[in-house]
């Protein structure tokens, strides 16, 4: 089952096209990476979906049903831009008015638990508006976590969180989404941290999805390099550009090789030319390369498809 | 895993409790309330007193040598209204604008802040998120208004009270009734409720634009503040209830539908 399914959802703001004719699958289960340049669309897809603007056209379904359907809105957890909460108030009491927005009972001890998830227990007294951005990120995300909702959207929720903030984060999302009926769809710009958790991508691109794909299928589609080392790089540059189509110095000081059919071929031509090499690795681009090169229509990666997941849980996969 | 989501189905009228529970809750805790309701008690104390000292006192212009007497209320009712038939006749003095109706112009702001502060602090996209239908939201706030709205009506009457002990005005009746009072002061609550259908819709429709909407609530009541004396004289029967309560309703209602139609098609941020 998908938790969301979008048809040529399009927006239009006066002259502007945001969103153009944009389709996206969301299987239930999944922790869905959303990519996207700044004024891709992002945001406001996102805000569609959760139904604070609304479509010039098309259709988005979650869990088979229209997305203005009530009960199915009210399992919706989200943080967009900014959590929604009073600056004067207390963060214990912008989360209890929220418990209460949602008509959960024991609220007291369900905004404990979500508040310990984060581990934002000890800021519980903290005014609103005295809390770092860090923590008003947290806070966002517990309000989000508040009453259960079976689809979370949460907009840039990495932004402001230092290393341990994106280490709870992560765990938070993995484990919630455990039990395969669950569903986050987070956008960041930090897609190495996307990387840790996501297990199904969509790239958006000026409104439109560029490409949907499974983290599998990410995987397969990166392509793998050999980096490697010598004393001289310039000389070893040059030999390896006349032998191979693609030869790129990294930021890490490597030289990367990515039409290699292995270490082994490029051992011996290097040691056939009288060089020495000093280290060699096989490794894979990640994400950030794999988008880059995507957004500029680079080729160390495999051409891109429009994908349609199975509606798998993870536990399926 | 199964291939269908139930979703748990809440009516409307449990929606509404939950949404009526936590703009009480926001309301009770919120500052401004609290500070409207000081002002409503202190504005009538204070004109009272001052328009007591100054009474008969004469201002003379300096280029023409008119000269200007000073007219202060005669009892202390006038702060609350005047008899039915008096209020055609009256210039806009001091006695027919500083009275109990100025607390229209005030529920205006209250409204205005607590529903622009949904928009403004993000409250609103935690809220519409999880609420499809605006109904409950528009009838919360409704609610919300007129309660504070006639709680500032009661704060002014008490304050009234209080400064027309403390500037030793009159208390007579004359020709009313406490039964005039009690009718007079139930109509301006129920009239109320006109007002604030009205502020709820200039709010809705203009989100997280404080000023916008104060400026519109405030141009509206202005254009509706001579129907007050009018719906509401001190001589007030049981007629006077019936027909702002009626017309309190039917604003709501139909106001109130307008509301929730500009909240269901517009962008909520």
């Amino acid at each position: 089952m998908n938790a969301v399914e979008i048809k040529g959802l399009t927006k239009n703001f006066g002259p502007k096209q945001a969103v153009s004719g944009l389709n996206m699958t969301v299987p239930a289960g999944a922790i869905y990476g959303f990519i996207g340049e700044n004024g891709s669309g992002k945001s406001t897809t996102e805000k569609m979906i959760c139904g604070l603007i609304l479509p010039s056209g098309g259709s988005i379904k979650l869990y088979g049903k229209d997305y203005t359907d009530a009960d199915v809105r009210a399992r919706v957890g989200v943080l967009i831009e900014a959590p929604g909460c009073f600056p004067n108030m207390s963060v214990w009491n912008n989360m209890m008015l929220q418990a209460s927005n949602l008509g959960i009972k024991n609220s007291e001890t369900e905004v404990q638990k979500v508040l310990k998830m984060v581990r934002m227990e000890g800021a519980a007294g903290n005014k609103y508006k005295n809390c770092s951005l860090g923590m008003k990120q947290r806070i966002g995300i517990a309000m989000a976590l508040l009453g259960d909702p079976v689809l979370l959207v949460l907009d840039e929720p990495l932004n402001g969180l230092d290393a341990d903030g994106m280490r709870i984060m992560r765990e938070v999302l993995t484990d919630i989404t455990k039990d395969g009926k669950h569903t986050v769809i987070v956008s960041s710009h930090l897609l190495g941290e996307l990387q840790k958790i996501a297990t199904h991508y969509g790239i958006i691109r000026h409104g439109k999805m560029l490409c949907e794909m499974t983290a599998e299928e990410l995987d397969a589609n990166c392509r793998t390099y050999v980096a490697l080392q010598t004393k001289d790089m310039n000389r070893t540059k040059a030999l390896l550009a006349c032998k191979y189509s693609r030869v790129e110095e990294d930021e890490a000081g490597y030289l990367r090789v990515y039409d290699a059919k292995s270490p082994e071929e490029i051992v011996t031509y290097l040691y056939e030319n009288g060089m020495l090499i000093n280290e060699i690795k096989t490794d894979k681009i990640g994400l950030e390369e794999y988008y880059i090169d995507l957004m500029n229509g680079g080729s160390s990666s495999a051409p891109a498809k429009q994908s349609h997941f199975p509606s798998k849980s993870k536990e399926e996969r | 895993m199964e291939n269908t989501m139930k979703f748990e189905h809440k009516t409307f009228g449990k929606k509404l409790k939950t949404m009526l529970a936590v703009d009480f809750r926001r309301m009770f805790k919120s500052p401004i309330f609290y500070i409207m309701i000081g002002v409503a008690l202190v504005i009538p104390a204070l004109i009272l007193v001052m328009t007591t000292m100054m009474d008969g006192t004469v201002s003379v212009d300096p280029t023409t040598g008119a000269e200007t007497v000073m007219e202060g209320f005669d009892n202390v009712w006038q702060s609350i209204g005047s008899v039915s038939g008096e209020s055609s006749e009256m210039s806009m003095d001091l006695t027919s604008m500083c009275n109990i109706n100025m607390m229209y112009f005030l529920a205006a702001v209250l409204i205005c802040i607590f529903i622009a502060d949904d928009f403004r602090s993000g409250y609103a996209k935690n809220l519409f998120t999880v609420r499809a239908n605006k109904a409950d939201y528009v009838i919360s706030k409704t609610l919300i208004g007129f309660v504070g709205g006639a709680a500032m009506l009661i704060a002014y009457f008490v304050g009234t009270m209080l400064g027309g002990a403390i500037s030793g005005l009159p208390f007579a009746l004359g020709a009313l009734t406490v039964g005039n009072i009690v009718m007079c002061m139930l109509a301006k609550v129920f009239l109320m409720l006109v007002f604030v259908a009205i502020f709820v819709l200039v709010s809705v429709a203009t989100k997280q634009k404080l000023w916008a909407s104060i400026i519109g609530s405030l141009g509206a009541s202005m254009l509706l503040f001579t129907m007050i004396p009018m719906m509401t004289p001190l001589n007030s029967s049981i007629m006077n209830v019936m027909m702002c309560l009626i017309g309190g309703v039917l604003f709501s209602i139909g106001l109130g539908a307008v509301s929730k139609m500009i909240l269901s098609k517009t962008s909520l941020v």
